[in-house]
């Protein structure tokens, strides 16, 4: 009897030092910090923040338990920068999608054409730099003016990328047209944050002019006076943002390239 | 001592000598083999109680947020637009999101199940007649055939499981099946509907069971889903893992694909038609008689006879029971749950009816031309002329639903109107604004206010909820709560929100006391034969539109006009004027419209607008839902001067906000599914 007694015990004593087993797993420690620039001017890729903004995929190609590696996905900032402070150390394939010349380019069979992704060990604080090719570059031209709660902006919208250049990494791809480079729409997003973008903007004010076909590319390179909507009352702060996108979607998100965000005072 | 060892040792022996023996190494008593199960018919029964209990019906136990077998909060209709609710209203961005998660693991049980009758029964034929036997074949095919269609229209490519995967016979590494492309999956849902069709007996041995028009009927409906997201879809991608496109076509194969089903489901319809064995139902309906005509589409959705029913889901108390009624039931018809209104016609879809004054635009029309309220004797005269099938599917201000008149009335109107009462959306002496920017509820214009042009004269009364009301002397001494009974209300989402309750499906002889939660038993028609006339002329319409050339004997134009004219007249609506408004894109759009219109509240329309690929794009109230769009609701206010009511069209008051980014036509795949499994991708791009 006493036996039993004695080897049950012993047993639940294994049982329970088994699951006292705790995840000593060393937390992730590392840091990456990342840029995305313009391969012709070197001035950052400005973006939304969220999924329609220039997203970041980490996979960890050291980690060998899970066959094939997880997506790990994060956003970049509207600066066109990206960190992430709780990286585990090892081995990465770090991949950038975003209103650009995708960097990873695949014929309609799934045969790599192109992969401008970054293999890279993260240690420390890891830097990066992506040099994309955007779709479009929009400047503001002068200062926003208000007037009765409205604000007027100009903005100029340009190709970042030359039409041939863009045929000819876009072609391969397959189901090429010609209409992908058309400028679809124009926006003036407001809100009440800085981070104003796709994402974060108040629908009372922004404004959107839509563009049929090629009819913008008359308009490449020229002022565009846009004009937001509803009046926002007196005494706000509200931020800014012009926006254009092309009809191509770059991972299946037709995504906006941006201007900087400005803040604008309602007197 | 001595003796302990001895029984030890005896005991040892014992054991060995037991598990030599053949005659005890028998199946276990009590699980059921497969010899009794496919021994004959009552046994088969047993076995297609089980796959029928787990059939993917979107009925009264489906919503989008909490999908299938679950009945809470069952509001058909308001993820797609053509209602709002309290609990509801959104856009279908993602699926079962609340308690009972995607649909994906449940598939395969039933998968399971369906491949195991198909591989097992043919081992025990001889102990069926061949009708029978195939019959049941024909089920099997059937069951498969609708789980890929629903995990072909939610999620693309999926895992083409045909066979019983045998574990732990084999390792789990082993039985890892890849997602297929989305077109294989297709070309599988209609291989198993045909499989179906050939072997399923012409009408349901027992009651519940399918049959080959039932198979025809949803062959029809899926191969138009197949056919629109060929032609239509933008987002397609190649599986991380596998290099598979899971979802969408290929750009070479595209065109000729979206033919093929478009055939498909053309001829799927022509046959159920061809038989003869369905017809609309028209038995109480009469012609230029509205209120037949309304009556006759009211009782057809709870009328067991209906020649119009295909496939029909029954409930019976208290065995298998749903809440429709206590869910939708007009405020003040209010059951003990304390669920009411949870299903409010939207405007947007009660103006896509006729027999009423719209604007140019097709919006209803509730302004003078100078730009002052319309004023009605009575709040039921904006609606009197309505097309009959509007009045059967939504309650309007004022109709009479359980021999009471449902009174729906946003508030009272008390200023002045000698010179027309003015649009009553104004914030601080504005003008008019009814965009998005403008007032969002009543509370917070100028005439509730004393703001503005009735500085000082409170002359709009509103109700807070179904207790707390606004009250308003009228000049014959009666005091009148602002708001009606049924609302709508300032804060209290059970109630008619839009300035409309739903009808269809109610049942209209339902005592009070008894819309429960779990009480409802009328029946769900999952396929009635309008739907094939629908299916006929959409698909007639795209053949056409792609050039291709009719069946001999055939003329796709005809067919279509045909449907809809016959569908057309059964509701009471305008006839189509020639049969070339049929003709081009304009006819596709009127055909897809009526579609909107017939099939609304039935689980149908949700699933019509993302495969037409337009719930991101449609243009609605200024916004696409890519970028947030919201609906409207139609106000009634009473004008205690002049005695009469107006209606004030806007946004509805809860701004809800509909918004769907097109890669959401694919729902994501469940991410333990894919982080677990060394070759199931995930949406490409998400």
């Amino acid at each position: 009897m006493k036996t039993i007694f004695y080897s049950l015990l012993f047993f639940l004593a294994a049982v329970s030092f088994n699951s006292c087993k705790i995840d000593n797993y060393d937390e992730p420690q590392e840091t990456l910090k990342g840029k995305v620039v313009d391969t012709a001017t070197g001035e950052p890729v400005l973006t939304d923040q969220g999924s329609e903004g220039t997203r970041i995929r980490l996979r960890e190609l050291s980690w060998k338990e899970t066959k094939v590696p997880d997506n790990f996905d994060f956003f970049c900032m509207k600066e066109g920068i990206f960190q992430d402070t709780k990286v585990f150390k090892g081995h990465y394939n770090v991949r950038i999608d975003g209103a650009f010349i995708p960097l990873v380019r695949l014929t309609s069979a799934g045969d790599t054409i192109a992969d401008e992704t970054k293999y890279i060990d993260i240690q420390g604080i890891t830097q990066v730099e992506f040099k994309v090719q955007p779709f479009l570059k929009l400047e503001w031209i002068g200062t926003p003016t208000v007037s009765n709660g409205k604000i007027t902006a100009v903005v100029k919208v340009t190709r970042a990328v030359s039409p041939a250049d863009f045929k000819t990494k876009i072609e391969p791809m397959g189901g090429y047209n010609d209409n992908f480079l058309n400028v679809t729409d124009v926006r003036l997003f407001v809100s009440q944050v800085p981070y104003v973008g796709y994402r974060e903007w108040d629908n009372r004010y922004t404004t959107q002019i839509n563009y049929s076909g090629n009819a913008f590319e008359a308009l490449l390179g020229t002022p565009i006076t846009i004009t937001t909507t509803g009046v926002i009352p007196a005494g706000r702060t509200v931020f800014i943002r012009a926006a254009a996108r092309i009809n191509y979607a770059t991972e299946n998100i037709k995504r906006h390239n941006y201007n900087a965000a400005v803040r604008v005072d309602i007197p | 001592m001595k003796l302990k060892h001895f029984i030890f040792t005896i005991l040892a022996f014992a054991g060995s000598l037991t598990s030599c023996k053949d005659y005890l190494n028998i199946p276990p008593m009590n699980v059921v083999q497969d010899k009794d199960l496919y021994s004959d018919v009552a046994g088969m029964t047993v076995y297609l109680s089980r796959m029928y209990s787990q059939m993917p019906f979107e009925d009264f136990k489906y919503s989008p947020a909490r999908q299938f077998f679950d009945d809470w909060l069952v509001t058909p209709g308001a993820n797609d637009g053509a209602s709002l609710g309290r609990d509801a209203g959104t856009a279908m961005t993602s699926e079962g999101y609340s308690r009972n998660g995607a649909y994906w693991g449940r598939a395969f049980n039933l998968l399971r199940d369906a491949n195991r009758l198909l591989e097992t029964l043919p081992n025990y034929k001889a102990n069926f007649s061949e009708a029978d036997y195939n019959h049941f074949m024909g089920e099997g095919y059937f069951a498969r055939a609708m789980v890929f269609y629903a995990l072909a229209k939610r999620y693309g490519g999926v895992p083409l499981v045909t066979s019983v995967l045998k574990y732990p016979d084999k390792p789990a590494a082993e039985l890892e099946i890849p997602r297929s492309t989305e077109e294989e999956t297709w070309n599988q849902v209609l291989a198993d509907f045909d499989l179906a069709i050939t072997n399923l007996s012409a009408s349901s041995p027992k009651r519940g069971y399918a049959n080959k028009y039932v198979a025809y009927g949803f062959k029809s409906e899926a191969m138009l889903f197949a056919g629109s997201v060929a032609k239509y879809n933008k987002i397609t991608g190649l599986g991380q893992k596998t290099n598979v496109r899971v979802i969408g076509f290929d750009p070479n194969t595209a065109a000729a694909a979206s033919k093929k089903y478009f055939r498909e489901s053309y001829d799927a319809a022509r046959k159920v038609i061809i038989s003869g064995k369905y017809s609309l139902y028209m038995k109480k309906w009469s012609a230029n008689d509205k209120s037949a005509q309304y009556q006759n589409m009211v009782d057809m959705f709870s009328d067991l006879s209906s020649p119009e029913n295909i496939y029909i889901k029954e409930y019976k108390y208290p065995d298998l029971t749903h809440g429709y009624d206590t869910y939708n039931i007009p405020r003040q018809l209010m059951g003990g749950n304390g669920y009411s209104a949870g299903n409010c016609p939207t405007l947007d879809f009660v103006e896509l009816f006729d027999g009423f004054a719209k604007n140019a635009d097709g919006t209803i029309k509730v302004f003078d031309s100078n730009g002052k309220y319309l004023l009605f004797d009575k709040v039921t005269d904006i609606f009197a002329n309505a097309e009959p099938r509007l009045r059967a599917y939504v309650i309007l201000p004022g109709d009479v639903f359980k021999g009471e008149a449902i009174e729906i009335r946003r508030g009272i109107y008390t200023g002045n109107a000698t010179n027309g009462i003015a649009p009553l959306r104004v914030m601080n002496g504005g003008s008019p604004d009814y965009a998005v920017s403008g007032p969002s509820n009543y509370n917070q214009v100028d005439a509730y206010k004393a703001l503005g042009a009735f500085a000082g004269q409170k002359s709009l009364f509103l109700s807070q909820n179904g207790n707390t009301h606004e009250t308003v002397k009228l000049s014959n001494g009666t005091t009148m709560n602002a708001g009606g009974k049924s609302g709508p209300f300032t804060s209290d989402g059970t109630a008619a929100m839009t300035g409309f309750a739903v009808r269809k499906w109610l049942n209209p002889n339902m005592p009070q006391a008894l819309v429960l939660e779990a009480r409802s038993e009328q029946p769900f028609i999952l396929m009635r034969y309008a739907e094939i006339l629908l299916n006929i002329a959409e698909a007639a319409s795209e053949l056409a539109l792609a050039g291709e050339a009719a069946p001999a004997g055939d003329n796709f134009q005809q067919n279509a006009f045909n449907a809809i004219a016959y569908i057309r007249a059964r509701a009471g609506a305008d006839p189509l004027t020639s049969l070339s408004d049929l003709s081009d894109v304009a006819g596709l759009k009127i055909i897809r419209k009526e579609r909107m219109k017939e099939l609304a509240f039935e689980n149908k329309t949700l699933w019509d607008i993302r495969r037409w690929r337009t719930q991101h794009s449609d243009m609605l109230n200024g916004f696409t839902q890519s970028d947030g769009a919201y609906y409207k609701g139609l106000y009634p206010f009473y004008s205690t001067t002049t005695g009469k009511y107006f209606f004030d069209a806007g946004l509805d008051e809860s701004r809800s906000r509909f918004r769907l980014t097109e890669q959401e036509y694919y729902l994501m795949i469940p991410g333990d599914e894919v982080s677990k499994s060394p070759m199931m991708d995930q949406q490409p791009g998400r």
